[in-house]
């Protein structure tokens, strides 16, 4: 008796407890899985989304003349389960809240998210690529100052070799023995 | 207004929900039965219900993508339903084909078989998705029988 007057004054008290949503606002967990995005300043084209998407929902095209890619989601095809998201090297996908997927069947192959991303010429030698994004080039060079972040991560992967060999041959030990190197500026490993 | 007209304004408060099961995970059969069965979200507001017969119902709602084996089922039940009928694929499986798509035992997506007329997509989509498409499925549903605009 005492238990179903405890029920009955917190009914009185709260209210319902139906959501009120199609007729008013519902609530929306923050980590819910809902539309999944894709970043185009981030994206570096790699396709590890694409070949650890469960659903093959996710599709990488280059460009015919090569001179960059297209990167499409199929929302109506993506099964929510984030591998992209976890995968993704650079942080480019991620999954928003929005979960408002009800929609006619004319509409059904529109629902897409869409980039294309176009190539940058390399600062060195001109060869069309893909530049790092200015995050990741932080994170990759935190620990090393003396490397200019903005010149490097818009670099070709062989002019950067070509740098960081130009850096290092400096302070190498020199042929006579005479002049020692005071340290190295570089993580490469050096005779010593 | 007429008693005919007021009638059939009356009658039409009701669109009952048929579910078939075209080869589910039973993932978005569960969250069919959480959209009906709990009262947090309860699809009894918009005078939906669940009937055990196709000749009752006026919306559909499909799971699973279309397997082999319940292929004809599926045709023959849906067939029983009486027209106007509104078709709603709920979750990824039914629309696209989903994880399943191009397996040797996939039939669907369910549009090669049956128009449908509502997707609402998801792995599974949440209740309050599928309530929203209940609401856009209702509205087609009035608009076929001529009573909305």
């Amino acid at each position: 008796m005492a238990g179903f007057l405890k029920v009955l004054f917190r009914n009185l008290l709260e209210g319902p407890s139906t959501d009120p949503f199609p007729l008013g606002e519902t609530f929306t967990p923050d980590r819910l899985r809902g539309k999944a995005v894709v970043d185009p300043d981030l994206c570096m084209g790699c396709g590890i989304c694409r070949h650890s998407c469960a659903a093959g929902a996710i599709n990488i095209t280059p460009l015919p003349d090569r001179k960059g890619f297209t990167i499409t989601i199929w929302q109506n095809s993506c099964c929510l389960c984030a591998s992209c998201r976890h995968y993704c090297p650079t942080g480019a996908m991620s999954i928003t809240t929005n979960w408002h997927t009800a929609h006619p069947e004319s509409e059904k192959f529109n629902r897409i998210e869409q980039h294309t991303i176009h190539y940058e010429p390399c600062a060195g030698c001109g060869e069309l690529m893909r530049p790092l994004p200015k995050k990741l080039a932080e994170k990759l060079y935190a620990y090393n100052d003396e490397i200019d972040r903005e010149l490097t991560r818009r670099l070709c992967p062989k002019c950067r070799q070509l740098e960081d060999a130009k850096r290092n041959a400096c302070v190498l030990p020199a042929a006579s023995g005479e002049a020692e190197a005071k340290g190295v500026t570089s993580a490469a490993p050096t005779k010593d | 207004m007429s008693l005919d007209n007021m009638l059939k304004k009356l009658s039409v408060r009701s669109p009952w929900l048929f579910r078939i099961n075209a080869g589910s995970c039973n993932g978005c059969d569960v969250e069919l039965a959480t959209t009906a069965c709990i009262p947090r979200y309860d699809v009894e507001r918009l005078g939906c219900r669940y009937c055990g017969s196709p000749r009752h119902a006026d919306i559909v709602l499909v799971t699973g993508p279309l397997t082999t084996r319940v292929r004809d089922r599926v045709l023959r039940v849906w067939n029983e339903i009486p027209e106007p009928k509104v078709t709603v694929a709920v979750g990824i499986c039914p629309i696209s084909g989903g994880v399943f798509r191009e397996g040797y035992s996939i039939e669907g997506p369910l549009d090669r078989y049956i128009p449908v007329d509502v997707n609402v997509p998801g792995c599974p989509p949440r209740p309050q998705a599928i309530l929203e498409a209940v609401v856009l499925a209702r509205s087609i549903w009035l608009k076929k029988l001529g009573v909305e605009e």
